[in-house]
């Protein structure tokens, strides 16, 4: 291993040097790698190059936005301090500008432009050089003055034994590019997503749509994440203590630094009602990752109020499954609607913390904490997302509308396993059923909207009706002191 | 917060409701000083004992749940003399949290079973049960809950 990378490396070396009769490196098309020819050698069998190989050396990364700015700082000073976030005995050096979250260790490098006369004297140098390599490169920067330069790292103590290449990381037009094939680059950038909720399953969706392009994010939940979390939550250990909005927060800004995520650590009660209703106004499309029902009815009055969509997600106990409900308000069924329509399914949910577990238990009739495994979470956020996506996607244009016809139900249904002790626990093993319910596969169910829903229909009407009284021809209320 | 015309035409029509379908011993009340709302009246059990319950209407109602207390008598005490809001939340008495005055809260719904839906004559009408299985916990000193089935979805 250490030969054939000793010799690619002099390949490589002896490419960038210009050095005459050394070898070169070729794509081979019939062999879809690259091999390296050196002269004299009369079949290009020497080295085979795969593209895993061109990982094999480190790399310093440096922030082509950063540079961007400082670019007139670097050609009037000549230089700029630049500091790095050193990975893996530094194997990696990212600039700190670019981590969200850094690895611990720095490392201090200059910035020179143009070739560093003599041998650093101390710390790392880059040399930021002139070169006529393609710009679409990794490896090259182009300047706001339009000049394409490459970097040349100068370790302090001469070459060193595991050299490392420079290059530029500019992150929007690199991510933008990967969802391009998808996604039209900019539709979902002005899009806010109000994330209330950031459990296991919230958390994930909210990492989820910020990789496909959602540009603003509100967060709301009250908890820390725990150790106990960490089996589940994308969130790692090191994050333990932190609240779930910050963590999650930098979950999105790994995922899309160029995103505005505004965060509010509180309880999602009656009590902030007031709060919450202007971020729902402040939304596009609000997520409900929130576990209990007091939560999702007042997050699902807010939102019928202010004709806002909303996706309402779980798990049910021990995730053996989970749903999701879709509101359009006034048009499709209500989180009241579902409520009324399908109550023993509304509140199957999971208790995956002692929280969840003493709101339903009482003193003398405990309830256990059951989460589910964040495998069984994955299918119903992945789907989540992709219904959110669809709903931010409403009225713009998208590869992915053709999928509306498909997710035209309001209810979304999904089962991890047969779970003794349900309705499900009979279910043929998904080998053998054609049309009967199983495992692993999503049901759009329809249902109706309740025109007398007290959220979203006319229920005063309706009950009044009932009692066969006229409602509006009601006496004034007694008064008290 | 101020309260919706929705929500004041539904606390009207929720006390008609109750006047209208045998439940007159309780009623609606507005309290113009504070411009809030609260529910309350004096049931009397089948073995003629009087006790007064009370619930403020909480400013979210009918989103969120009344909570619904016996202010009268205070302290309400067990078949054993002890205060049944020493309790706490109790599966066995069907309660929930106690007032800080030490009033008893009747677990009519609990949280995550309330919902817009139901109204305020079921609470009452749930109140007036668990006063009668009250009654037979004092006579025989078995658990409430052995007198009412578990608070279902009834709504």
């Amino acid at each position: 291993m250490s030969d054939q990378r000793s010799m690619i490396r002099d390949a490589m070396q002896a490419i960038a040097q210009r050095k005459p009769g050394k070898s070169k490196l070729v794509y081979d098309k019939t062999k879809r790698t690259i091999v390296a020819v050196s002269e004299g050698v009369p079949t290009p069998q020497a080295l085979n190059i795969t593209a895993d190989d061109a990982d094999m050396f480190g790399v310093v990364t440096l922030s082509s936005g950063w540079l961007r700015d400082k670019w007139s700082s670097l050609t009037k000073a000549g230089s700029l301090p630049v500091g790095f976030s050193s990975w893996d005995d530094g194997d990696a050096l990212t600039q700190l500008e670019l981590c969200i979250q850094g690895s611990g260790t720095h490392a201090a490098a200059t910035l020179v432009l143009g070739q560093q006369q003599g041998q650093a004297s101390e710390g790392i140098v880059i040399s930021i050089v002139p070169t006529d390599k393609p710009t679409h490169r990794s490896d090259v920067f182009v300047s706001p003055d339009n000049i394409a330069y490459r970097g040349e790292l100068i370790e302090p103590a001469g070459p060193a034994a595991n050299p490392r290449d420079v290059v530029f990381a500019d992150i929007e037009p690199q991510l933008d590019l990967r969802r391009a094939g998808i996604l039209e680059t900019t539709v979902l950038k002005d899009r806010t997503v109000l994330c209330i909720g950031l459990g296991t399953g919230g958390a994930l969706v909210a990492v989820e749509l910020a990789k496909s392009g959602v540009g603003h994010f509100i967060l709301v939940d009250r908890d820390r994440l725990s150790v106990g979390n960490v089996v589940r939550h994308p969130g790692g250990i090191s994050q333990v203590g932190r609240t779930k909005v910050n963590v999650t927060r930098n979950l999105i800004l790994e995922k899309n630094p160029g995103a505005q995520v505004e965060v509010h650590v509180m309880d999602v009660g009656f009590e902030n009602r007031d709060v919450l209703a202007g971020l729902v106004q402040a939304s596009d499309l609000v997520i409900c990752g929130t576990d209990n029902r007091q939560s999702k009815l007042l997050i699902n009055e807010l939102c019928v109020s202010a004709d806002k969509p909303a996706v309402y997600g779980g798990a049910f106990r021990r995730a053996y499954g989970g749903q999701i409900l879709r509101v359009r308000p006034k048009q499709s069924p209500c989180q009241q609607c579902f409520v009324s329509s399908l109550p023993d399914e509304a509140s199957d949910v999971e208790v995956s913390s002692q929280d969840d577990a003493d709101a339903i238990a009482y003193s003398d009739r405990p309830v256990a904490v059951e989460p589910g495994l964040s495998l069984d979470v994955l299918p119903i956020a992945t789907q989540l997302a992709k219904l959110a996506m669809l709903e931010l996607l409403a009225d713009k244009s998208s590869t992915l509308n053709v999928l509306k016809r498909d997710f035209d139900a309001p209810w979304y249904l999904w089962l991890n396993r047969p779970e003794p002790g349900t309705q499900y626990a009979d279910m043929p093993p998904l080998s053998e059923s054609r049309d009967e319910m199983t495992i692993n596969r999503w049901y759009g169910i329809y249902f109706e909207r309740d025109e007398q829903c007290p959220v979203c229909g006319d229920f005063l009407s309706g009950l009044a009706a009932a009692y066969g009284l006229d409602s509006t021809q009601l006496p004034a209320l007694p008064e008290k002191e | 917060m101020t309260w919706t015309m929705a929500q004041r035409q539904r606390l009207a029509l929720e006390n008609q409701i109750l006047q209208n379908e045998g439940f007159t011993q309780f009623g609606v009340f507005h309290h113009p000083a504070d411009d809030t709302y609260s529910a309350g009246g004096t049931a009397t059990t089948s073995v003629g004992r009087n006790y007064h319950v009370f619930c403020m209407i909480p400013p979210s109602y009918p989103t969120q749940r009344p909570s619904l207390y016996i202010t009268d008598p205070n302290p309400l005490l067990n078949f054993n003399g002890v205060a049944i809001s020493r309790l706490g939340v109790s599966h066995a008495m069907h309660t929930l949290e106690p007032n800080t005055l030490g009033w008893v809260q009747i677990c009519h719904w609990r949280a995550d079973r309330w919902h817009a839906g139901i109204v305020l004559q079921k609470v009452f009408l749930k109140a007036m049960l668990w006063l009668e299985a009250y009654e037979q916990h004092l006579a025989t000193g078995r658990d409430l809950a052995d007198f009412v089935r578990t608070m279902q979805e009834a709504a």
